[in-house]
């Protein structure tokens, strides 16, 4: 959803040298004079629109029905874009427009084709052009039904884009790809078996790790070397990091992980393992067991500093007013206690770990 | 004066809005699993955005006061924005976040600015 689709990059390209043509073709048509700033607006968003799905095309050859309708769609749009005079145009830019979102949610919906940064930004050019369509302006020349088209603009619009962002948003994470794990954590690269060599290292990381944290079951200890535990306390696990450690910039060395992770129990801290962090964003550390210890970083997070809270960014890359949009720097995990998911797991299955703190 | 530069604003607002709507009801399942200030950032995020939709239909209606708030909300959002852009915390930066952090106030506020809009802003 935060990426481009290399199938979909030629489609921003046509939008980028579609924008200046379609702004100095506006001017040559002499009638534009006639019809009010939101609908010359409109006309150049649509023009903008019809050239991106254009520009599709010709990576889509291999999908008929998607080609065809992306060549439907650009023509309908660019015709319309010219058309800013004809009796019936608000009326037909609204319902191709209109008709264009619904179509591309049941695209997706249907898997057919994967939320992608181009078609976010396309459709949301749409809706601008859909409410700019449908907004009444004073002093028009030609009478219409004011009172519908507020109540249309000011419900549809709205609602339109709200269900644009929760179905990509639900498509997005009930179907992540084989880099996101789960939701904002994208998974190294690696190969997908893994080799007997890889399988002995990771149990050696594995045993190196565990036998050098086990002194911090004691969190006493843990505090005395420079761990402090981090975000709220009321969840049921929390990660401690030792700042000293992240700024050195070890990495993956097993006597100085960049942080530990403990259940939050009735009789204190529990160690549930470690974590090794890099210092940068995208530089994934060394994978010695290849699938088996693979790096993740958590990429679009809400984060905010009043309470230390988070929550994930939304479609419209927009966070809840008081977060900001942050990335962490990639990290790799190692659960000393049973882990469905394997002891270098991007999470700790919540029924271990509620196992876990039931037993404390 | 006949202009729609308000109309065309009042619709970019009303979409600022409902991103803002969005990003506070994303918060909720946040908090339910024990993010708790998060539904503090929620309610604040629909507050702001119901404040947005009075300063659309300000603007529509041709009232000063709202014209002069919208440009001060907005260049607030863009210098945020900026800022966030260039400090090296990895912020998203893909075409989406350009347009609604940044493309979406600069328009409203050169929609906003400049003397005929003062002028055609009397109530």
């Amino acid at each position: 959803m935060f990426e481009i689709a290399p199938d979909h990059a030629i489609g921003f390209f046509a939008g980028l040298l579609a924008l200046p043509i379609a702004l100095i073709a506006l001017r040559l048509i002499p009638a534009r004079r006639s019809v009010p700033g939101t609908a010359q607006a409109a006309a150049v968003l649509m023009a903008l629109s019809g050239a991106i799905h254009l520009g599709l095309v010709t990576t889509h050859l291999e999908e008929p029905v998607t080609a065809a309708l992306f060549v439907m769609n650009g023509v309908a749009y660019l015709g319309l874009s010219v058309l800013l005079t004809w009796r019936w145009w608000r009326l037909a830019s609204a319902a191709l427009l209109t008709a264009t979102v619904l179509g591309y949610l049941v695209y997706i919906a249907l898997r057919f084709d994967t939320p992608d940064q181009v078609a976010l930004s396309t459709k949301l050019i749409e809706l601008a052009a859909l409410g700019l369509v449908l907004v009444p302006v004073r002093g028009e020349s030609r009478p219409r039904d004011r009172a519908w088209y507020w109540a249309t603009l000011a419900a549809g619009v709205p609602l339109l884009t709200v269900l644009m962002g929760s179905t990509v948003w639900l498509v997005d994470l009930a179907n992540p790809d084989a880099q996101h794990v789960h939701a904002g954590a994208v998974l190294q690269a690696t190969n997908e078996v893994a080799t007997p060599e890889q399988t002995v290292a990771a149990a050696q990381l594995y045993a190196e790790t565990k036998a050098a944290i086990l002194p911090y079951q004691d969190w006493h200890k843990a505090w005395a070397a420079g761990y402090r535990p981090g975000g709220p306390s009321n969840m049921p696990s929390q990660h401690w990091m030792n700042e000293a450690y992240e700024k050195a910039g070890y990495v993956m060395d097993p006597q100085r992980p960049q942080g530990l992770v403990y259940a939050n129990t009735r009789r204190g801290p529990l160690l549930l393992g470690a974590m090794f962090q890099m210092q940068h964003l995208d530089q994934f550390g060394p994978d010695p067991g290849g699938p088996l210890t693979a790096w993740h970083q958590h990429e679009n997070i809400c984060f905010t500093p009043f309470g230390f809270g988070f929550s994930l960014m939304t479609p419209f890359a927009i966070c809840p007013l008081g977060a900001i949009d942050i990335s962490a720097s990639p990290m790799l995990h190692v659960w000393i206690v049973d882990n469905p998911g394997g002891p270098f797991a991007v999470d700790i299955d919540p029924a271990a770990l509620a196992a876990v703190r039931a037993r404390a | 004066m006949n202009t729609s530069r308000p109309e065309a604003a009042f619709v970019l607002l009303l979409m600022q809005a409902t991103f803002w709507v969005a990003a506070g009801l994303s918060a909720i399942p946040f908090a339910l699993a024990g993010e708790v200030f998060m539904v503090v950032l929620g309610l604040a995020s629909i507050l702001l955005a119901s404040l947005t939709c009075l300063l659309a239909i300000g603007l529509v209606r041709r009232w000063r006061r709202s014209r002069r708030w919208v440009i001060a909300l907005e260049a607030v959002c863009l210098g945020g924005s900026v800022l966030l852009l260039a400090v090296p915390i990895g912020a998203n930066r893909g075409p989406v976040s350009l347009l609604v952090n940044l493309a979406l106030p600069l328009v409203v506020i050169v929609l906003l600015r400049g003397k005929r809009m003062r002028a055609a802003f009397t109530r």
